[in-house]
């Protein structure tokens, strides 16, 4: 054997090209570009309806009644629904069953859908809601989520009794969750006072974070027709299309197999396609009038139809030795979940067990709180509880080093975790994790160069303020910052998740062929690619077709905790080897190889099945003929463990992926403008599947982190938002955005498929905080709020006289 | 958004005639804001009159030295204009510090000064406005004010005028022409925009179904050396905190003149009287520039939310002059 399997294959004309590992073109890619991709806002259908949404103007109300007959007496309209008309379940949510469908009793928040409108133009359906009367009893708002996290005198904003407890996550009162974290002396019951006497350097600080927006380009939108069984078809723009069925079709009182749904054209999502947003509506209305209802939102409506990240305040103590080695940390952190749950209980989960980020501390307290208020609601956005925790941490690290006088990147590396180490929950990281080389990196990389000694040093759009002409090149300081940010993988807690994937391998045109259907959803990452890519490297073949994701196939879980190619790649690949595996078994079939030739000999390349001991046995298109071969199957995870509610222990996350970036900044310190000049990132991510997508990812997380560091926030004032468009809602634009450089690591993670780790996420942790460093670092102002604004740089002058 | 009727208006008497009749009735430039308005349900028109067709849209020079600036013309034409870049480069860089490539193409002249503001509160109709409906009341007070005045503002209204163009104009010293129902009439920039006063619906002195036709630039040759700045949340595609448009006449280290205007600080393109004559005749030293920055400010009455505004202005102003004083230093 040995002296054979050495030999070429033969007759192998060329190995499988586009596999992992390659740059493929996008299948969506060229559509993409030139503007013929359907997004879900471009379906039509010849007789369909248009949806509109009526939404409480007041951020807190009491429902006094409901008027529609107004609206019903205009010509064009064909329905008008209330709570009243809801089929089944009046309630619905992700993790806890806490939002109407449309409102009953009470609004929440500015902006809550109280009725909906079908009507045969999209301005018939507008002018319908204006003559829609609804009565209310305004109540004061509850927007300090401090205040309702611990003040017991808080309003409630669910009344007392009215919603099923949670007593695994501490619920009471305004608390969706609380989670507390106590380890070493901590968990043994010492005060703060107590461990404060080990440690001879002390540092506080308390930090904020604003509300960002995901930014999506695409708005809300989706088609629901009505099926002749009495179900409905849904074709829409989500990140998890089971979540989605699951959560819809009690409220219509339909089982799930009467509720189909089709991914439509997603136009990013970041999060905010994690909660339903008109999918029960546009259901209840197709049902009832019996005709196809499309909804699509606006660009205004859609800051109000989505969550946003969850703004949050945190109180930090850290204590370390002189030399730096940390001793404690304290950590309280207040996360605005606003009027319903949403993801607001995995935030916290998250937030908690990484509030002090891949640091080695003995002795360890975290109270996490997310908490009920009437601001909008507040749930997943791309790396959501982590970067808030990230932003904090990370600050405190710049302090303390400033208090003992040491580089920040020392001591970081001297704190760092590895492999081996276990983070505050006492979950080990059992996979690679190398932090300090990954610093040491980030630190060696080489500097840009400095403004003095550019060709054109006053290239408006190098300086900061860009193109305004702003800064000329006179006082303007450098800084430079660190930021390195511990994430988790895919879904955690004792969640079960799992992909499912169906492959089926045949001869079209004499060539073979593979599709693969996935209910996976393709939010703009490229996950498209991946499962092409999976496929022809396992089953060797180059002819692949993507599937569109429906709920034909069995869940794929969300697109979201970085989780897809992990999970819905690892169900690809489990299905492939499925097939190879009945592939093999019809070449054994054949006598095409001696009996007890093992598998391992065998495999699968150009379209031919090769054997190692004698080259090419076989095409497939001979092997298979006619015949098909097709393989269904399930991929989960290892299993997860919930945190317990006392003192936060449990193994709670699948993976861990970890970012470190350094930012460099100019900022002009009079007028307090900021120019990033470069951004750049090292990070470990197991394998690289696909080197442009991957480029693209951390390009873009790296793009979200600086907008969260600079510009974007959602302001709101008593409960409503004030900046509902993109000319009030600032995001980077490329003139904000600094050339990056990207150094990635491959340390497979032994539990993964390729060894991979999730690589969406990790860089919006890490950008912001060493953005953040970089300008304190250049002007010395504390900055304790994402995002920095000018005047957060220039000052206030005391008032004159 | 509402019905209304849509008419290409071919003559200027024309379309004043229609408009000044018909209270329901607007011009339509380039619609860049109008248009908006017209979905936030902010106005509510029946009947828009195009007049991009018939206003003039070039840069002619003038007899007396100065130049006409067609009121259809469009923003990113003005900015590129040869005779303005060379002339009057602040009027060319306050334009292209605004808005984005795309909405300059449509922007016309006319539309962009009497573009309207952009407060968060004007702008939602579920919200209590002066502006928008008056005697309801001013939202701002106490909300996100970081783009709201500090100077000229009045208890009924905080609102700031967005336009960089047109603070550039009013340093100028740009005249603006206007054709009404009873002829051709002349209004000087500066006048052009009012302040809240207890009256803050009314944007500017120009009645209803008055047309700007064109925009004069006074010959001011030491605006050759002049400069615009923008301090914004990010490098472009956003409304001012703070700008500042000015020109000084520098000969001999002393200051002869100056002419400085300030945006995003008050209900109009903030004309900087009293900086401009705290400079005249002084010699350019860091003291007497943020001395007149000063003067300037002295008056700035910040409101909760945008008490960095007048440290920020300051600072912009002297940086602006400063980096003047310094061009002209080394000519
Ligand atoms: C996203 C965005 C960002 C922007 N950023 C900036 C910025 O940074 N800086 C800035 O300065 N501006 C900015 N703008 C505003 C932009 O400059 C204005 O919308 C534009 O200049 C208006 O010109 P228009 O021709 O489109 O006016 P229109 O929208 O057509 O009209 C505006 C108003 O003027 C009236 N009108 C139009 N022409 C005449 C005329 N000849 N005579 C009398 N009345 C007339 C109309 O009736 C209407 O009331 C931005 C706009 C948007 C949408």
């Amino acid at each position: 054997m040995a002296s054979t399997s050495t030999r070429a294959p033969v007759g192998l004309s060329s190995v499988t090209r586009d596999g992992i590992g390659a740059s493929p073109r996008r299948p969506d890619g060229t559509l993409k570009v030139t503007g013929e991709f359907a997004y879900s806002s471009d379906m039509w259908m010849e007789d369909m309806l248009w949806g509109a949404t009526l939404r409480s103007p007041h951020p807190h109300a009491e429902i006094l009644g409901i008027d529609v007959s107004g609206a019903l007496r205009l010509p064009g309209v064909y329905a008008v629904l209330t709570h009243e008309d809801v089929p089944g379940e009046k309630r619905y949510g992700l993790e806890y069953r806490d939002q109407p469908v449309l409102a009953f009793g009470k609004v929440r928040y500015k902006g809550e859908p109280v009725a909906i409108v079908a009507a045969d133009h999209p301005e018939t359906a507008r002018r319908a809601l204006e003559r829609i009367k609804v009565d209310y009893r305004v109540l004061e708002p509850v927007s300090d989520a401090r205040r309702a996290a611990l003040d017991p005198d808080c309003p409630l904003v669910h009344e007392e009794g009215s919603l099923p407890l949670h007593e695994e996550h501490n619920q009471r009162g305004n608390r969706v969750r609380y989670q507390p974290i106590r380890t070493g002396a901590f968990a043994d019951g010492a005060s703060v006072e107590e461990v404060r006497a080990l440690a001879d350097v002390v540092v506080t600080g308390e930090y904020e974070v604003g509300m960002q927006d995901q930014a999506f380009l695409g708005p809300e939108s989706g088609l629901a027709v009505p099926a002749e069984d009495g179900g409905v078809d849904l074709y829409i723009a989500t990140q998890w299309l089971h979540v989605d069925q699951r959560q819809i079709a009690p409220c219509l009182g339909l089982p799930a197999d009467k509720v189909r749904l089709t991914l439509a054209g997603v136009g990013g999502a970041f999060g905010a396609r994690e909660d339903l947003s008109m999918q029960i509506h546009a259901c209840m209305l197709a049902l009832h009038t019996g005709k196809p209802v499309k909804f699509v939102y606006n660009r205004e409506e859609s800051f109000f139809g989505h969550v946003h990240r969850h703004p949050a305040t945190m109180r930090y103590e850290h204590g370390a030795k002189r030399d730096g080695t940390l001793v404690y940390a304290t950590m309280e952190i207040v996360l605005d979940g606003g009027a319903y749950a949403s993801a607001t209980p995995a935030v916290v989960g998250v937030a908690s067990s990484l509030g002090i980020g891949p640091y080695e501390v003995p002795h360890v307290s975290v109270d996490a709180y997310g908490v009920y208020t009437t601001n909008p609601p507040c749930g997943a956005m791309r790396g959501f509880g982590a970067v808030q925790a990230c932003f904090g941490y990370e600050s405190q690290m710049d302090r303390l080093a400033a208090e003992l006088g040491m580089d920040p990147v020392d001591l970081r590396i001297k704190n760092a975790v590895s492999q081996g180490s276990r983070i505050i929950t006492g979950q080990e990281i059992d996979m690679p994790m190398p932090m300090a080389e990954m610093l040491r990196r980030a630190r060696e990389m080489p500097l840009p160069p400095d403004r003095s000694s550019l060709p054109a040093p006053s290239d408006p759009r190098t300086l900061p303020g860009g193109v305004a002409n702003t800064s000329h090149g006179e006082g303007i300081v450098r800084g430079i910052g660190y930021g390195v940010g511990l994430k988790n993988l895919c879904f955690s807690e004792g969640f079960d998740d799992y992909s499912t994937a169906r492959v089926r391998l045949e001869v079209v045109g004499g060539e073979p062929a593979v599709t693969v259907h996935t209910a996976a959803a393709e939010v703009g990452q490229g996950l498209v690619t991946v499962k092409g890519q999976i496929a022809r490297t396992e089953l060797g073949v180059e002819r692949v077709t993507i599937l569109p994701s429906d709920t034909r196939v069995g869940s794929a879980g969300s697109s979201s905790a970085s989780r897809q190619s992990y999970m819905t790649g690892g169900a690809v690949k489990t299905a492939c080897e499925a097939v190879r595996e009945r592939v093999f078994a019809l070449v054994r079939e054949r006598g095409l190889v001696e009996d007890g030739h093992p598998d391992a000999l065998l495999s699968l390349s150009g379209g031919k099945v090769v054997s190692a001991a004698e080259g090419v046995l076989i095409s497939l298109a001979d092997l298979l003929g006619g015949e098909a071969i097709e393989e269904t199957r399930e991929y989960h995870h290892r299993p997860t463990q919930m945190l317990d509610p006392s003192r936060g222990q449990g193994s709670s996350h699948t993976q861990f992926g970890m970012c470190v970036h350094r930012a460099v900044v100019d900022v002009d310190v009079e007028l307090g403008l900021v120019k990033v000049v470069a951004l750049d990132a090292v990070q470990d991510v197991g394998k690289v599947m696909h080197p442009q997508q991957l480029a693209g990812q951390i390009q873009g997380a790296s793009a979200q982190g600086l907008g969260l560091a600079l510009m974007e926030e959602i302001q709101v004032h008593d409960g409503v938002i004030r900046n509902p468009s993109f000319t009030d809602y600032l995001i980077p634009t490329i003139l904000d955005t600094p050339p990056m450089r990207i150094d990635v690591l491959e340390h497979p993670d032994p539990h993964a498929p390729y060894g991979l780790r999730g690589a969406g996420e990790p860089p919006t942790l890490s950008s912001t905080p060493a953005i953040v460093a970089a300008v304190r670092n250049a002007t010395g102002r504390p900055l304790t709020h994402a995002p920095v604004r000018p005047e957060d740089i220039v000052g206030i002058d005391p008032p004159q006289g | 958004m509402n019905p209304f009727d849509y008419r290409r208006a071919e003559d200027a008497a024309g379309a004043v005639a229609t408009v000044a009749a018909d209270p329901r009735a607007m011009f339509l430039g380039g619609g860049t804001n109008l248009v908006d308005h017209l979905k936030l349900g902010i106005v509510d028109p029946d009947l828009l009159v195009d007049v991009t067709r018939l206003l003039p849209d070039g840069v002619e020079p003038l007899p007396d030295g100065g130049v006409r600036i067609g009121a259809g013309m469009r923003n990113s034409d003005l900015a590129a204009d040869p005779l303005i870049r060379r002339r009057y480069p602040v009027l060319s860089q306050a334009l292209l510090s605004g808005a984005s490539g795309q909405l300059r193409n449509a922007a016309t002249t006319g539309g962009n000064l009497l573009q309207r503001t952009r407060c968060v509160y004007f702008q939602d109709v579920t919200m209590a406005c002066n502006k928008r409906r008056p005697g309801s009341g001013c939202s701002a007070f106490g909300g996100y004010t970081r783009y709201h005045a500090i100077l000229g503002a009045s208890e009924h209204c905080i609102a700031t005028h967005p336009s960089d163009m047109a603070v550039a104009l009013s340093a100028l010293d740009a005249t603006v022409v206007v054709q009404g129902t009873d002829g051709e009439r002349r209004v000087a920039m500066t006048e052009l925009h009012r302040l809240p006063g207890d009256a803050p619906e009314r944007d500017t002195v120009l009645r209803h179904g008055d047309l700007i036709t064109a925009v004069e630039l006074p010959d001011l040759p030491f605006a050759a050396r002049s400069r615009y700045r923008k301090v914004r949340d990010r490098a472009s595609y956003a409304f001012a905190l703070v700008s500042v448009a000015a020109a000084v006449d520098l000969s001999d280290g002393v200051i002869r003149e100056a002419r400085i205007a300030l945006g995003g600080v008050a209900h109009k393109p903030w004309r900087a009287t009293r900086a401009e004559a705290e400079l005249r005749g002084a010699r350019p030293t860091e003291e007497t520039l943020r001395a007149a920055a000063e003067a300037e400010l002295a008056e700035a009455r910040p409101v909760e939310g945008n008490e960095f505004k007048p440290t920020l202005a300051r600072n912009t102003l002297v940086a602006t002059l400063r980096d003047l004083v310094e061009e002209e230093r080394t000519r």
